[in-house]
């Protein structure tokens, strides 16, 4: 430092400077390393998918021209469209609760702090990784074929991923637990579950409540587009009313969707405000 | 001696309808250390930002060396703004950035176009940073993030990037609040010291008695949106110090009491 | 010996509030469970046919033939290639619509609302409704695809970023407002410095939903590993399908652990 500043008063005397620096000694270099990367790789990736921007740009009016049709709701399927929003939103209710419990579980097993047994800890987390890995829709495709159309695929599809997350989140926020607070109650001879049940859950309920909040807005989501690769729910409405240009009813059906999710969201903004 | 700044009847209304200033007059001299004082919620913060029209003030007019700074906008604002150093009680820096970045930042009010987005300074201004850091002990530290500083290091910084804006008049926002006592008398006699070898005019809104008492060459005492003392600090006397906290010198805890109260 | 009162273990108001919420839990169980006929039981009882789907039709994976392999993998590349250049551009116009999209920052603070109210419509319909909105009028295609990627990214990341700027930047940006300094200035020298670590933390969130959301969006149509997969489990080569997954799982894994490190690298 004092280096530089001495370079900088030497290089006064000959009133000839070289730039000043102004910029942090121990900046991460990477960071800009990091952004022009992106920016290329998102040039040549463009260029690889090679998309036929005159073709899409030539029928960017017809957007509007959608957008003006599924302005026009048409209310005469009202019923249809709202049994398949309550089949929606149970849906989406039903397997967060069914993966709350199985999280719960697995969680458990996935902490490393709890049973203290690393390869169970291992083992739990690598095959639910696996299982987060494949994205909802899958899931829920591969159920449809082992358990026939209807709403069971779903709720089963849609657990699979979401018991996947809130075992790892769980475990995370079980790990987080201070090691003392478990020593505190080892020592008194308390079994592991009871540990686990008394001490650890407890502590991390508030996490694993903002958990659960931000996975049914994700849920939703995800339930309401399933049916659109052929399960039930909202979104074969919206899928099937959308191929037959029937945009009066997707219309209703999407904004349907939308003020729901706005809901979610916003009450659960609404709460996070008022525990903070 | 010249009038820097003239409040004239300056109210201000929060959208919420809180009176924070209620018909506010005052003029401060060039050169001249006038502390504010009063109690939390009487107005400080908001009499200090509506100089620079961080706050713009409902009705009334601030006057900046002979231009009314109320009435101005945009490009014109931003000319009497750089005019105007300011100091706040979080520092204010960008922790990101390095020493000599946010000491820099001062110039930029002076710089157009594209350099200083892109923060290319010019070789004087840089120099002149480097002399100012030195002057103020930081000189090892110009290339340090600003986030792995101290609490009194970063208010220097921050009288740093204020003096670097040539300004004509200097407000601090509670500059010692968050700081320690030790530190908190290296940064009032530093700023003491900074602005009377320029001939800064300098506001500072105080919520130690003793401090203000001890540096400025005038008090103005703020109660509830009203001033209710404006003098020099060898007038407060016991009962205007009661008028101002509302309540009387025993109730207040002041550090080091000197008798310049009765 | 009289019955002794139960002691209770948490104050009563915190207890009201736990069984009013199970409560709420049981309801809402009951009444889903009524109306979808789902129980937790219909997977063991159709155990068997699920082993049998398992064992015969899924398991082992086999490899699609040879000579569809390259187009495989080419999927494979397309999908990541449409993550990558949609979540790009969608957090360029993300950071630029931002800028407008806070009270506090922006030049029109009256605008604001209006920016934020715009990204909460688009946010809030799922990316595969826009990508039907979308096929609709456009067409099927990779194309198409890329910008029902790009609005529910560009609409998730606007969010993220005002949030990120609200929470890290308003004391400095106060101090450059103090100094003078222009609006293009402010967003160069306080705003982009304090928010770039925030800002890249959300957008390689962005990237690892991206990369799922982009081989949702091609099973419907838009293209790339997704398309391939549905089309074999559309044909019934359930082996084919399950080794196709498994690719796409590790494409997926690889992608996070990358993202990883990241992470680690870039945000210390």
């Amino acid at each position: 430092m004092s280096e530089s500043l001495a370079n900088i008063t030497f290089c006064q005397e000959r009133q000839r400077t070289p730039k000043i620096p102004v910029k942090c000694k121990n900046r991460n270099k990477a960071v800009p390393i990091f952004l022009i990367n992106c920016l290329i790789l998102c040039v040549l990736s463009l260029l690889f998918l090679d998309i036929d921007w005159g073709k899409i740009g030539a029928r960017i009016p017809d957007i509007g021209r959608v957008f003006w049709q599924l302005g026009h709701f048409n209310f005469e399927y009202m019923s249809v469209v709202l049994s398949a929003l309550t089949d929606t939103i149970c849906i989406a209710a039903l397997s967060l609760l069914y993966s709350l419990v199985l999280g719960i579980f697995f969680g458990m097993c996935a902490a490393r702090n709890v049973f203290k047994l690393p390869w169970l800890a291992a083992f739990t987390q690598a095959f639910f990784s696996f299982l987060r890995a494949v994205p909802t829709p899958i899931w829920v495709l591969l159920m449809l074929v082992c358990l026939g159309m209807g709403p069971e695929a779903g709720v089963a599809g849609l657990c699979v991923h979401t018991t996947a997350f809130f075992t790892k989140s769980f475990a995370q926020s079980f790990e987080s637990i201070p090691n003392e607070t478990i020593e505190a109650l080892e020592t008194t001879g308390t079994s592991r579950v009871n540990i686990f049940f008394n001490a650890v859950l407890p502590a991390a309920l508030s996490q694993i409540m903002a958990w659960c909040g931000m996975r049914l807005e994700i849920n939703f989501s995800e339930c309401a587009i399933l049916g659109m690769v052929g399960a039930g729910g909202v979104g074969y409405v919206i899928a099937t009313s959308l191929q037959g240009y029937d945009f009066g009813t997707a219309g209703v059906a999407i904004t349907l969707v939308f003020l729901i999710a706005f809901g979610i969201e916003r009450a659960f903004v609404a709460i996070k405000r008022r525990l903070s | 001696m010249s009038v820097i700044l003239k409040f004239d009847d300056v109210s201000k209304q929060y959208a919420k309808g809180r009176l924070a200033l209620k018909a506010v007059s005052f003029e401060i001299n060039a050169g001249e250390f006038v502390s504010i004082i009063g109690p939390s919620g009487s107005g400080k913060t908001t009499l200090l930002r509506a100089v620079n029209q961080l706050i713009p003030i409902t009705s009334g007019s601030v006057w900046l060396d002979g231009e009314e700074i109320s009435r101005q906008k945009g490009a014109a604002l931003r000319k009497q703004r750089r005019k105007i150093g300011m100091i706040f009680q979080n520092y204010n820096l960008v922790a990101q950035l390095s020493v000599m970045q946010n000491v820099l930042h001062g110039r930029l009010g002076y710089m157009s176009g594209i350099n200083g987005v892109l923060g290319r300074y010019r070789e004087e201004d840089k120099r002149e940073a480097l002399t100012l850091l030195e002057e103020l002990g930081l000189k090892d530290f110009a290339y340090h993030r600003a986030s792995d500083l101290s609490g009194g290091q970063k208010q220097r910084v921050g009288i740093a990037r204020a003096i670097m804006q040539h300004p004509k008049l200097l407000l601090c926002d509670e500059p010692i609040a968050s700081l320690d006592p030790s530190s908190a008398k290296v940064i009032m006699d530093l700023l003491k010291e900074m602005t009377a070898k320029r001939g800064i005019a300098c506001m500072v809104n105080l919520h130690q008695l003793d401090a203000a008492i001890n540096y400025s060459d005038r008090i103005i005492g703020l109660c509830q949106g009203s001033i209710v003392y404006n003098g020099s600090p060898k007038d407060l006397t016991e009962n205007l110090i009661e008028r101002i906290y509302g309540t009387s010198r025993e109730n207040l805890m002041l550090g080091n009491k000197n008798e310049a109260g009765s | 010996m009289k019955q002794a009162v139960k002691i209770p273990l948490i104050a009563p108001d915190l207890k009201r509030v736990y069984t009013i919420f199970l409560l709420v839990v049981m309801v809402v169980f009951i009444l889903s469970t009524a109306v979808t006929h789902f129980n937790g039981l219909t997977l063991f009882i159709h155990a068997d046919s699920i082993w049998q789907f398992v064992s015969q039709d899924f398991l082992p994976p086999r490899l699609p033939k040879l000579s569809r392999l390259p187009g495989v993998l080419e999927s494979v590349v397309v999908t990541l290639a449409l993550a990558m250049s949609s979540t790009t551009i969608a957090a360029i116009l993300a950071f630029l619509t931002a800028l407008f999209g806070s009270e506090k920052i922006s030049p029109f603070p009256r605008a604001a609302k209006f920016v934020r109210g715009f990204a909460t419509f688009l946010r809030n319909i799922p990316t595969l409704v826009w990508a039907f909105i979308l096929f609709s009028s456009l067409g099927i295609g990779t194309g198409v695809g890329f910008i029902a990627l790009c609005i529910t990214s560009f609409a998730f990341m606007v969010r993220a970023f005002v949030e990120t700027m609200e929470d890290v930047s308003n004391d400095c940006v106060e101090s450059l407002t103090a100094v003078g300094a222009s609006f293009p200035q402010r967003v160069s020298q306080a705003i982009v410095p304090a928010c770039l670590n925030g800002f890249i933390a959300w957008f390689l969130y962005c990237i690892e939903v991206n990369i799922r959301a982009s081989t949702i969006v091609g099973m419907v149509g838009g293209g790339g590993v997704g398309m391939v997969l549905f089309s074999y489990i559309k044909t019934f080569r359930y082996d084919i399908a399950c080794s196709i997954i498994l690719l796409i799982a590790l494409m997926v894994i690889l992608v996070d652990r990358l993202t990883a490190i990241l992470r680690r690298e870039l945000l210390k």
